[in-house]
């Protein structure tokens, strides 16, 4: 609904108007529609955390030493890969809104290369697990293994969320590429950008899940012992 | 509404660049947090450096700052999971009456012969 | 004649010429509505039917129309039709859609063609939901709380049920986010909160139950499905895993799914009472606000359906205390309904009768839930026929009831047409009586130790299931008739105006009847309180252009 949308006035009995808000070109409706889709992640991912801490407690020391075997060194570039990321995708939406689509373009395409580097370091880190035998449906991880009962939880929901949070960033990356075509159809334009604001605070939810998944399942651990890597 | 209400390009920009540095600055801190500070409470440490990061990411990349309405909303989400830990890991997990005859703790005291499998046959 | 939404809409794609294809692509919120109640139903008659079945093997001690298995698979589908494609997105994906943007004066919903898509998700979840009969192993043998590790280790076609309901989640959660932002939006100018009709607080709490809470539900069916196929070893206890964190993960959102059910029916409750007794509704405030703590305290109650299942002896202490605090709320509500019906000038139109009828049932239906919600008492009486009557006076004799309350009442809004009053009543008391003979005994079976969810029993209870069989006959009965009543209501019935009721909210005030595809000719100015009566007469009128003439 881009095109010329007037909106309808209401009187009161004294004769003042009112504008009336219609669902057409409603800016701040379509930032509040997103940002409770966020809540629903919130929810989601909470659910998850929940379900960690639960077996957290009922096997401390088993979760510390399993948390000291993750490969730190992968895990902290990742980090601040998504961290670059969120800062690009936030310039790009701020080129937009000042005018400047080429800019904005340019910073999209850099935020897809960044999720994509994102996802490779995961392949690179989940191929080293699987080679010490820790992967789902795999080695150590089997029922008949003897690793111990919190260690098999903590790395069942280690791939299980961060599998989760890489889906989320390939829908991101998905989530791009169609603004992308969008833009270039003109239907996002410094005018009207509500689905570039929503795309950028999705990834910055998504950015936001791994600021808690990744001392959740890194950090942890560090006391204990072990540098990083296996 | 969705029109473009004069955009401080340059200001922005800059609250952008030293959010990314703060974010940096905490994500070094978590790196070193174990031989420096609370290192018997590391957990507790990394989280509350988290929500600092949350904090920031929250407030000026999402801006949060002066949404009243969906600040109140992100705080009634974000109070209800916390009532769910608290419930659910303060009230009844941090209570678990069952260790002994448990199939889910570790078989060391009782009951070896349900859970552990043996590895041959 | 002016046109009606039956005649034109507007598409979420393109212009299509035939009338099928726009009812497909249908964006109107009205359509979108009757289209939900139209597969609803389907559905709903689909679990019926299930039910009778069971009714009918249980009729004698031992085996005699289906065994064990098929008796296990009947239950699971009647449980997941009937929660999961029927009562949860019940009233707010019909009414919700067709009556809550004409309360508050809007032309649509925020998102219109999200609320297309939603539509379209809801249908694909039911297909996934019901294709299980006939692809892989079998239904689903579980019950439609899909406890581990049993589904976990189940050969029948489990994985089906649960994508269906993650999708069927997903709906549910889009709706409340259209309602939410719709609520917040899109109220006519001058509407505050608390000028907003009952029935848009009803929606609007249960809008973020079904945002807030479903998605917890979401996470812990992918959980499961990851469970199931990759092994994580959540759920498993030979890995570790707990079953009883699956039951709090399920519950979190499950407890307040029932709530999420019965805000919207109360809200039902709310516009009808004050219009069939011709007085402004007593204590708006309280029954507003008790919806939204109702909301509140129904997200920490979910305990109270694992006394039973190995919890901290202090978390059932607290989870008991809680519970009981969800009966405070509900019985503000009450009183206020009851006060608003004292010196009232009673209609007992149909509407009415389903809605006092509701509050004998759902008081019984509540009343027992608060017996169980002991913790002494529930290890007696959990997992008999005691819950399962306990809880379908509270579905069927609350929420349904009032579904069909609304349905009758919103009727002549819809269709522009009227049923037939008298016969409209007689299928009333039929349903009436039959709920109560089918599910009343059961309280005593159960008190008595009748387990639920089993297809054989000890010969003594014999007389409780054929009382309730004979009530089960009567009820479906009834069903039938009034649904015929309503249809034929809708072919051959006497047109009436735009505010047969003479009732007071601004979805009476429109241009037509039906109404026209963009609802109110122009949005009013809404400084009045919506439920207002002089002397048994509406107080606030309006011209052709929606300004007051008072």
């Amino acid at each position: 609904m881009a095109h010329a949308y007037v909106p309808e006035i209401a009187v009161d009995r004294e004769g003042n108007e009112h504008v009336v808000q219609g669902w057409q070109d409603d800016f701040y409706g379509g930032k509040l529609g997103f940002w409770l889709f966020m809540l629903t992640e919130v929810m989601m991912f909470g659910g998850m955390f929940l379900a960690l801490a639960y077996y957290n407690t009922l096997h401390p020391q088993e979760f510390l030493e399993a948390s000291a075997s993750l490969n730190r060194l992968l895990g902290g570039t990742n980090t601040v890969i998504l961290l670059v990321s969120a800062l690009t995708m936030g310039l790009g939406l701020l080129k937009m809104r000042a005018g400047d689509v080429k800019g904005a373009k340019l910073m999209i395409w850099a935020t897809i290369l960044l999720a994509v580097i994102f996802l490779v370091i995961k392949g690179f880190e989940w191929t080293a697990e699987y080679d010490h035998g820790i992967f789902l449906m795999h080695g150590q991880m089997l029922p008949e293994s003897t690793m111990a009962f919190g260690k098999k939880l903590f790395f069942g929901m280690y791939f299980t969320m961060t599998g989760l949070h890489g889906f989320h960033i390939i829908i991101g990356i998905g989530l791009m590429l169609w603004l992308l075509k969008r833009i270039n159809a003109n239907k996002v334009n410094p005018h009207h950008y509500i689905l570039y604001f929503n795309i950028a605070l999705y990834w910055d939810i998504v950015h936001l899940i791994w600021v808690f998944v990744f001392p959740y399942y890194y950090m942890i651990g560090a006391a204990t012992g072990g540098t990083s890597g296996h | 509404m969705g029109t473009n209400t004069s955009v401080n390009y340059q200001e922005e920009k800059a609250v952008y660049y030293k959010v990314l540095a703060g974010l940096l600055l905490l994500t070094a801190i978590t790196f070193i947090q174990p031989h420096l500070f609370m290192a018997q409470s590391t957990f507790l440490a990394q989280m509350l450096i988290a929500v600092i990061k949350a904090w920031l990411i929250v407030i000026y990349y999402m801006h949060l700052k002066g949404e009243k309405l969906i600040g109140a909303m992100v705080i009634f989400a974000l109070l209800l999971v916390l009532v769910f830990f608290v419930i659910v890991i303060g009230v009844d997990v941090s209570h678990f009456q069952f260790k002994g005859e448990s199939y889910i703790t570790e078989p060391i005291t009782t009951g070896a012969a349900h859970s552990a499998t043996p590895a041959h046959h | 004649m002016s046109k009606t939404y039956f005649d034109e809409t507007h598409c979420a794609i393109g212009h299509p010429k035939s009338t099928f294809m726009q009812w497909m692509l249908t964006i109107d919120h009205k359509r979108i509505g009757i289209m939900y109640a139209a597969v609803m139903f389907t559905f709903f008659f689909v679990a019926v039917a299930t039910a009778f079945l069971m009714r009918l093997e249980l009729f004698a001690p031992g085996q005699q129309y289906i065994d064990g298995n098929t008796f296990n698979q009947a239950f699971t589908l009647h449980g997941v039709i009937m929660i999961f494609l029927f009562i949860v997105p019940g009233i707010p994906a019909i009414f919700g859609n067709i009556v809550m943007p004409l309360m508050i004066g809007a032309k649509d919903v925020s998102f219109p063609r999200l609320n297309w898509f939603t539509f379209w998700l809801y249908i694909l979840g039911c297909i996934i939901a019901v294709s299980s009969l006939w692809v892989g192993n079998g239904f689903a043998d579980t019950g439609w709380t899909f406890y581990a590790p049993y589904s976990i280790n189940t050969n029948t076609n489990v994985i089906f049920t649960l994508v269906a309901a993650f999708i069927l989640g997903m709906a549910s959660i889009l709706t409340g986010l259209n309602f939410l932002v719709t609520i917040h939006r899109l109220r006519a100018p001058g509407m505050t909160f608390f000028k907003m009709p009952l029935f848009v607080w009803g929606i609007y709490a249960t809008a973020w139950i079904q945002l807030l809470a479903t998605p917890v539900v979401g996470i812990t069916l992918v959980l499961a499905i990851m469970e199931k196929y990759f092994g994580i070893g959540i759920f498993d206890p030979a890995k570790g895993g707990d079953p009883v964190l699956f039951e709090h993960l399920f519950w979190i959102y499950s407890h307040p799914a029932v709530y999420l059910m019965i805000l919207p029916a109360f809200g039902i409750m709310s516009e009808i009472i004050p219009v069939f007794s011709r007085r402004e509704i007593f204590g708006y405030r309280t029954i507003a606000l008790s919806s939204a703590s109702i909301a509140g305290i129904g997200y920490l109650v979910w305990g109270h359906h694992l006394y039973t299942s190995g919890m901290a002896d202090i978390a059932k202490t607290v989870f008991s205390f809680l519970t009981f605090f969800v009966a405070i709320p509900t019985g503000i509500k009450f009183y206020d309904w009851i006060a608003t019906m004292y010196k009232g000038k009673i209609v007992l139109a149909t509407p009415m009768l389903w809605a006092l009828g509701t509050i004998i049932t759902f008081a019984i239906g509540g009343l027992t839930g608060v017996t169980i919600a002991m913790i002494g008492v529930d290890i007696h009486l959990q997992d008999t026929y005691y819950t399962v009557a306990h809880f379908h006076y509270a579905m069927l004799g609350g929420v349904v009831f009032l579904l069909f309350a609304g349905m009758h009442y919103w009727f002549p809004l819809v269709t522009g047409r009227m049923y037939n009053e008298s016969h409209a009543k007689v299928a009333f008391y039929l349903n009436f009586i039959g709920f109560n003979l089918l599910w009343f005994p059961m309280f005593i079976a159960g008190y008595l130790g009748m387990p639920r969810r089993y297809f054989d029993y000890l010969p003594e209870f014999q007389i409780y299931h054929q009382a309730s069989f004979v009530g089960a006959v009567i009820f479906i009965t009834g069903l039938i008739y009034m649904f015929y009543v309503l249809i034929q209501g809708w072919r051959k019935g006497p047109k009436v105006g735009v505010n047969p009721w003479r009732a007071t909210t601004l979805e009476w005030h429109l241009p037509s009847s039906p109404p026209p595809l963009e609802n109110h000719s122009k949005v009013p100015y809404v400084d009045f309180d919506p439920y207002e009566y002089h002397h048994g007469e509406p107080v606030v009128k309006f011209d052709e252009n929606m300004r007051r003439i008072d």
